[in-house]
């Protein structure tokens, strides 16, 4: 039985009076372990199933269930001990006026954990950075240390689902290396489960087994990593943005 | 024909840690071509941009041998000459439509101010003129974004509209930075097609300021690569792959590739040898 399972899934917005369909019939399954990848361009509705998944998008249609329950709302505590979320921008993300020790133990706080001062040092290693970070403000933080955080504070409630919101489409391309490889790194160690959002074909790819191509909040494709990778695709849709990324490919 | 000559530019922050060396040293020419300038963030490359426009607050300062665009010394330019040059012969794009526009106002409003003021035009010309340069941005329905506010915009219209306001003067040169990032793919092109037509059609020089360097390798003509605050590698962007310094090689290494093997990416080696 799949981990994540998410069954003709919709989502519908009101602005101003007008209805936005955000996400229309999305149906997908993410087994226990694995690491799936969303992708499309921007407004295709990849990041709504995430924070649809969070609680925080209008569901106006279709279920969502994790290890086979099916979702409470409000989402409430266990659901914050089991799924956690990363978001795009590290520099949005974390309160500006707490330090990095108190984004990191509130969580604690919140579910009554014990030992606050080990485990928060013990996620700063974790995430390779030194201890004496905890007593930082993110503005005295470089974007990448940033991510680190952000991937830090998600863990401190050792969750086995991270949702990842483009994680490193806002860091430069030596730090998105080392932002992935340290994603890697804590997946094997630690057993999780990714679903994962990315504009960019050539991170899924590294990062995913399979992924889901999107299109104007509807599902166009779902493509194994092989298949992605030899280009076969079957839809018009997935191919142009494969030829689109044309020159993230491995030169042979 | 030479549009833009810089040599030996420095840029220098006095700050309560000392001095701090933005740019240090930096000298390139630039014709009627794509002139791309990569490198990591904190590398130099916003303030060499930023420099050639004299857009620098104090406590920083900007020196330079020689900074001469199409004939005028911009180092001995007046502050007025400045102003004269800014936006109507050399224009910027900014990063974020986020923080570059004018949250309360409209982006009519927006578009309409420098006609309005600068080329004195009626509010009916100057309006007929930014609907035309939203087109020629490709934006389809322009009516609609022009009485919208920023926050109701995506980032790539919003990118596409701060590069339509910074057209309408028709400029000889202009300095892109990092337009194109907060962008997916398929708008990222049609940005950079808008761009390429009006160095081709124009005859406009272009400085591309990117980190993206497989973008800048497809997009431009010659790329600078820069390094805390100096230029490492100059070369022809179709050798980008073929490129000698190891920082330009460990740039092109730590990104992952379709099809590319599981293991580790490769950590980028920052020499500090390199920069002195």
């Amino acid at each position: 039985m799949a981990l994540i399972e998410i069954e003709n899934l919709s989502v519908t917005f009101t602005a101003k009076g007008r209805k936005v369909r955000a996400v229309q019939g999305v149906s997908l399954s993410v087994n226990e372990r694995e690491s799936f990848g969303l992708v499309g361009e921007s407004g295709s509705g990849k990041s709504t199933i995430l924070r649809a998944i969070c609680g925080m998008a209008p569901i106006t249609g279709g279920t969502i269930r994790i290890g086979g329950q099916p979702l409470p709302t409000p989402r409430g505590r266990a659901f914050s001990r089991q799924v956690q979320m990363v978001f795009q921008d590290p520099y949005a993300s974390l309160h500006p006026r707490h330090t990095i020790d108190r984004t990191l133990s509130e969580p604690l706080a919140i579910h009554g954990l014990a030992d606050t001062d080990a485990r928060v040092v013990q996620a700063l290693k974790d995430v390779g950075l030194p201890a004496a970070f905890r007593f930082r403000f993110p503005h005295q933080l470089s974007g990448g240390q940033r991510q680190r955080v952000a991937i830090a504070r998600a863990l401190m409630l050792e969750p086995s689902i991270l949702l990842l919101d483009e994680p490193t489409s806002a860091l430069d391309a030596s730090v998105q290396a080392e932002t992935l490889n340290l994603l890697n790194r804590l997946r094997t160690e630690r057993g999780l489960t990714f679903l994962m959002v990315s504009h960019d074909l050539a991170v899924i790819d590294h990062m995913c087994d399979r992924v889901l191509v999107m299109q104007h909040g509807r599902a166009v494709e779902e493509l194994a990593r092989e298949t992605l990778a030899a280009a076969g695709m079957t839809t018009d849709y997935a191919r142009s943005l494969f030829a689109a990324s044309a020159d993230r490919m491995l030169e042979t | 024909m030479t549009l833009l000559s810089v040599e030996n530019l420095r840029v220098t922050f006095d700050t309560e840690a000392g001095l701090v060396e933005a740019v240090r040293g930096v000298s390139f020419s630039l014709g009627r071509e794509r002139l791309g300038i990569v490198g990591e963030s904190g590398s130099g490359k916003t303030m060499t941009g930023r420099a050639v426009l004299r857009l620098i607050r104090p406590p920083g300062k900007i020196t330079a041998d020689r900074m001469v665009f199409d004939g005028q010394d911009l180092m001995q330019a007046s502050d007025r000459e400045m102003r004269a040059l800014r936006g109507r012969r050399i224009a910027m794009v900014m990063q974020d439509p986020k923080y570059s526009l004018n949250p309360v106002l409209k982006v009519g409003a927006q578009l309409m101010e420098g006609l309005r003021q600068r080329d004195r035009l009626g509010r009916a010309e100057a309006h007929a003129k930014a609907v035309a340069a939203l087109e020629a941005v490709q934006i389809r329905d322009p009516d609609r974004v022009m009485d919208a506010y920023p926050h109701e915009l995506s980032g790539g219209m919003g990118q596409r509209v701060m590069i339509a306001m910074m057209l309408i003067p028709n400029p000889d040169l202009l300095i892109a930075d990092e337009p194109t990032s907060a962008l997916d793919v398929t708008v990222q092109a049609e940005v950079l097609s808008i761009l390429d037509g009006l160095v081709r059609d124009r005859g406009m020089g272009l400085i591309f300021i990117s980190h993206d360097l497989r973008l800048v390798a497809r997009f431009c003509d010659r790329v600078l690569v820069m390094y805390k605050g100096k230029v490492v590698e100059e070369l022809a962007a179709r050798d980008l792959t073929r490129a000698k310094h190891p920082y330009t090689q460990g740039l092109l290494n730590c990104l992952p590739r379709i099809g590319g093997p599981r293991q580790p990416l490769p950590g980028l080696d920052r020499n500090a040898e390199w920069a002195t």
